[in-house]
């Protein structure tokens, strides 16, 4: 197989009116969800990197536990998009460019160190508990039955986040340093999460997608201003009055979930070795 | 960093057994790696997580493990197999 057909890839393009007439907007779902799983996705195997060299062996054990459970997620996402799709988990999971994926720029940096993975996972997390927060009042029953548990899951992730973010500032010196320093550069692409896409209008309006993304995006700055401020941690939006915040940074998110890193194509080259190697086996 | 020694439950009415211990830096994080180490396949429904600095250990040997004989304490203390086998005898049993 050269160069895989995916059929979501269609919900980039326009075209003309549906074939058949379709009560969910397919297209755009297919689109969204693909958005989900992907940064689940990403995120387990960055975070998968730390296995066997975390600072200390419980936490090892622990990271990699989390990373598989974003692994995991991720399968049941690809699953409900594969039935929506008509192809197979591992197939879009594995069988696609790098190009291909939808994650967000945040999940394009490599590991690097362990205050930036505490930071990039921080981020991360809080922002996918707000989202799944809305998207459990989807009206898309598969995804919001699914999300559900995930979210008991996720839970567990940002408590033990949190409780790293603020060991780390409350360490001060070259903990508190690092972590600044890391989430000063994570925060613009920590944005992308929530980067609008084509189609996002017919989600709303199916509510399939309970509220707009920016929307959501401004829900989880107001839920994490009030616990990185406090740590002296790097928050660089300005209240623009009725709840609202600005980010003090120029911002992009035209490309947030597109043309990705050359450290992703490294780990893509990884996470795909197998699959490639012999496309179409039965495991 | 301290040492937690946790316990577990594998289904409701069961006791609580030692699973073994983390190193931790604080309670909260010694809960989360409980969490991972002993129930990450969902293999318990509770655990107790203890530091333990709050153990009390008892091993002295006068306490536990006194000189003198105790064996009347236990209920197999006193041999009665000689009397059951002379009993028998005496009754005509085989």
């Amino acid at each position: 197989m050269m160069s895989p057909e995916f059929e979501v890839r269609g919900a980039r393009m326009k075209t003309g009116t549906p074939r058949t007439p379709n009560p969910e907007p397919r297209t755009a779902l297919a689109e969204l969800l693909l958005t989900l799983a992907d940064d689940e996705f990403v995120l387990g195997f960055w975070d998968s990197e730390w296995t066997g060299i975390a600072p200390m062996l419980e936490e090892d054990v622990a990271f990699s536990s989390l990373a598989q459970d974003e692994i995991g997620h991720a399968r049941v996402l690809y699953e409900i998009l594969a039935e929506l799709t008509h192809d197979t988990a591992d197939h879009i999971a594995y069988g696609r460019q790098p190009e291909e994926y939808r994650h967000a720029r945040l999940l394009d940096h490599s590991r690097t160190d362990w205050a930036f993975s505490i930071a990039r996972r921080f981020l991360y997390d809080t922002a996918d508990a707000t989202r799944l927060t809305v998207l459990a009042n989807s009206s898309y029953a598969p995804l919001a039955g699914i999300v559900g548990k995930i979210r008991r899951e996720e839970t567990y992730h940002r408590m033990h986040m949190e409780a790293w973010v603020k060991r780390l500032a409350e360490a001060g010196g070259e903990a508190h340093q690092r972590l600044s320093v890391a989430l000063e550069t994570l925060w613009p692409d920590a944005l992308t999460i929530f980067t609008p896409f084509d189609g996002e209008e017919e989600l709303l309006n199916a509510g399939i997608l309970p509220e707009p993304l920016m929307a959501i995006q401004q829900r989880w700055l107001g839920e994490i201003a009030s616990f990185l401020q406090p740590l002296g941690l790097p928050f660089p939006f300005r209240e623009a009055g009725g709840g609202r915040y600005t980010p003090t940074f120029p911002i992009t998110m035209d490309s947030g979930r597109i043309r990705h890193s050359d450290d992703f194509r490294w780990l893509w080259n990884e996470f795909t070795m197998v699959y490639r190697a012999e496309p179409g086996a039965e495991w | 960093m301290d040492v937690y020694e946790v316990f577990r439950q594998e289904r409701e009415g069961e006791p609580m057994r030692h699973a073994g211990n983390v190193l931790a830096p604080d309670r909260e994080l010694a809960t989360h790696y409980a969490r991972e180490f002993y129930s990450r396949r969902q293999e318990s429904i509770r655990l107790w997580v203890v530091p333990r600095a709050a153990i009390e250990q008892v091993d002295d040997p006068d306490l536990l493990q006194p000189p003198l004989d105790r064996s009347f304490k236990k209920p197999t203390g006193y041999v009665i197999k000689d009397k059951l086998d002379a009993a028998r005898v005496r009754g005509g049993l085989p």
